[in-house]
């Protein structure tokens, strides 16, 4: 994926651009906002990550403004250190596809770009989820393992949904309360960790292979057993 | 002590002296032109008309005749001690009248003049009125003006004194009235100077209820503020100080233990790992700290819109089922119907969660937390309501400042933050957060206006 980087602070612009590259990324670093602006309705990108504060006269939202009034549906991550509610919903009605509040942890920043860029392609149309021998169907509501059906509450058949749909990815925990409760602040203690136990409990027990992954310091990945980690 | 140009009562007795003066001045030749002016005016009309009158009755007859008269005028004792007539003969010569010295000839003819003169032995300043009669003899007709001249000086004394003790007045009044400024305006200065010293509980004294008494009990009232103010950040920097230090040792610790011993990569990862999440957990502090400064700056958002509290009760408790059942406890709801405020739903589920995560941890086992809304006509409110040991009365007022906790919940996982943005957000919603022990435990609700009945989005 090519990714372009708009971001001024050099130690933020590396630790960006080098997790990327590890990721199998194509990264263009850009360190301020004239130059951001040009690179952005230029070329041709498969996501953009945005500072909102840059050098150079142009800020982050007027590229976001300026993009979308060229018709370009390009996704834009911001990161950015202004992080009050008011910031954050003016930066997603410039046109921006999420807001990530500085410091972050790069994993969630991957996990939200690989979210992003998931979105971007069309596998929603489908009508069966599989990952290994976890079947979940979307029409009737029902979650099969090894031909042994599973009885989820209906939040727990989202929760899976939502981990099928990002097989191999990682998702934190901010991401499962986004896309299954539809609330973003930060979940405190560990209310996400036993829901997902919960559902663990219905899906892994009882077989040799786990299909939910728990990632140290990030979250949750569901992929095939024993499938190494790229964090 | 205070330097006299700058004292704002000296300048402005002073300004108000030279007003005074000013219009004492006015008066004063209003006054002058009044008396004096009149009084010669009325000299000059008499002289013109005696004037007239001789003339016009002795023009056809002998000098001699007229003379004959104007002796009978100045032995008649009427006015005698101011006219004046002379008859001088064409060749210069006295004929008769009361004047020993008169003006050169060269003195213009039928107009009053003023002119020093000696009449009766002695010298005066008079008014004069010279015609040449029809045989060249001159006729001189005038009055003495020492007795004007003696009004005009008793006037102008009178003035000078009256002036003189108008300004005299203004600069004891200027005294006077910036003593007392300085009496009322003393006592704010002086408390002014003491708090600058660092005696912040000081407080001017009120004496009564005027201008001054109503500027210092508002610069009263500002100065409580402040020092409220203050004594929050001195305990927010020493809570931070304090409660942030603790966890930066222990990173610091692990990570240093890390390196000085065998340093397999399973350890040193181990070590970042631990050291990520305690840099985590201290961020989230930090984001917290700002977002109750924003709160209580009292910025209020313009993106507030209707929100279903029933709504977010519920999703709250579904979110902290599988926790509560892990915990032992019963979670369950209790809803009026169509509860709506106006305001952001993720920062009141957070408070909702984090009032909900409290109630779990500290009722412990066993217990049962119930999460409701209420609503009448002026108020909404979201309760939650547990069967705990509740909070010791007297530290209720004290559990939402920052980084309070208290001793019997330190053992438990917690930074002191979580009522402080929940009392935080509730003041953000232009609503308050009150907590309360009732019979079977605590009860917490966030109190808030009610949303218009029309606008039921959401």
């Amino acid at each position: 994926m090519r990714c372009l980087v708009i971001e001024d602070e050099v130690d933020t612009a590396h630790y960006i651009c080098k997790g990327l590259r590890e990721a199998g990324h194509t990264v263009t670093p850009c360190g301020n906002g004239l130059d951001g602006l040009h690179f952005a309705t230029s070329e041709h990108w498969d996501v953009i990550i945005l500072d909102r504060l840059l050098p150079g006269q142009v800020d982050g939202l007027s590229i976001i403004a300026k993009l979308r009034d060229l018709g370009k549906k390009t996704p834009v991550i911001i990161v950015s250190a202004l992080t009050n509610i008011d910031e954050r919903v003016s930066g997603l009605r410039a046109g921006a596809d999420d807001y990530l509040s500085k410091p972050f942890a790069f994993s969630e920043l991957l996990a939200r770009i690989e979210a992003l860029l998931r979105r971007a392609s069309p596998s929603h149309d489908a009508t069966q989820l599989q990952v290994a021998d976890l079947v979940l169907d979307l029409r009737t509501m029902r979650v099969e393992r090894g031909s042994h059906p599973v009885a989820l509450q209906p939040r727990e058949f989202r929760l899976l949904e939502y981990l099928m749909r990002h097989e191999g990815q990682v998702v934190t925990r901010t991401m499962l309360l986004e896309a299954v409760w539809d609330y973003r602040f930060d979940p405190q203690t560990n209310i996400i960790d036993v829901q997902i136990s919960r559902l663990r409990n219905k899906i892994d027990k009882g077989f040799a292979a786990t299909l939910i992954h728990t990632v140290r310091g990030v979250g949750y990945r569901l992929a095939p057993g024993g499938a190494a980690l790229n964090v | 002590m205070f330097r006299f140009q700058t004292s704002v009562a000296v300048r402005l007795v002073l300004g108000y002296g030279l007003l005074a003066t000013a219009s004492i001045a006015v008066a004063s030749a209003i006054f002058y032109l009044g008396t004096i002016g009149v009084l010669d005016q009325n000299v000059d009309d008499k002289i013109v008309s005696i004037s007239k009158r001789l003339i016009d009755k002795f023009q056809a007859r002998p000098v001699e005749d007229l003379c004959r008269e104007i002796k009978l005028q100045l032995s008649d004792k009427i006015d005698s001690d101011r006219e004046i007539f002379l008859v001088l003969s064409p060749s210069g010569h006295r004929l008769t009248g009361n004047l020993s010295t008169w003006p050169s000839p060269a003195t213009p003819l039928d107009r009053v003049v003023t002119r020093d003169v000696v009449r009766e032995g002695k010298a005066v300043s008079a008014r004069l009125l010279m015609h040449r009669l029809q045989n060249a003899e001159l006729l001189i007709v005038g009055r003495d003006l020492s007795e004007h001249i003696t009004i005009g000086r008793l006037v102008w004394r009178a003035l000078a004194v009256g002036i003189t003790i108008s300004l005299l007045l203004t600069v004891v009044g200027a005294l006077f009235f910036r003593h007392q400024i300085e009496a009322r305006i003393g006592d704010i200065r002086r408390t002014a100077v003491e708090i600058e010293a660092g005696d912040l509980t000081r407080r001017i004294p009120i004496s009564s209820d005027d201008e001054f008494g109503l500027l210092s009990r508002e610069i009263n009232h500002m100065l409580d503020r402040i020092e409220h103010l203050m004594e929050s950040t001195r305990h927010v920097s020493n809570a931070i100080a304090h409660d942030l230090r603790t966890p930066l040792g222990r990173i610091r610790s692990k990570l240093d233990d890390a390196v000085r011993h065998d340093m397999t990569v399973e350890i040193l990862s181990d070590a970042a790992h631990d050291a990520i999440e305690g840099i985590d957990d201290l961020i989230l502090v930090f984001e917290k700290l700002l977002q109750i400064a924003e709160a209580e700056s009292g910025m209020r958002t313009k993106l507030f819109e209707t929100v279903d509290l029933n709504r977010i009760a519920l999703d709250m408790v579904d979110l902290y089922d599988a926790t509560a059942e892990e915990r032992q406890v019963i979670l369950k709801t209790s809803l009026k119907d169509a509860v709506f405020a106006h305001g952001d739903r993720n920062l009141l589920a957070s408070a909702v969660a984090s009032l909900i995560d409290n109630a779990i941890k500290y009722a412990g086992p066993g217990a049962t937390v119930e999460v409701g809304t209420l609503a009448d006509d002026h108020s909404v409110s979201l309760v939650v309501r547990d069967n705990g040991p509740g909070i010791p009365q007297e530290y209720l007022p004290k559990v939402t400042e920052r980084f309070y906790r208290l001793d019997q919940s330190r053992s438990q996982p917690g930074n002191g933050l979580g009522l402080s943005i929940v009392s935080a957000i509730a003041t953000l919603h232009v609503g308050k957060l009150i907590l309360e022990n009732d019979t079977h435990g605590l009860i917490a609700r966030i109190i808030l206006p009610p949303a218009e009945a029309s606008a039921h989005s959401r």
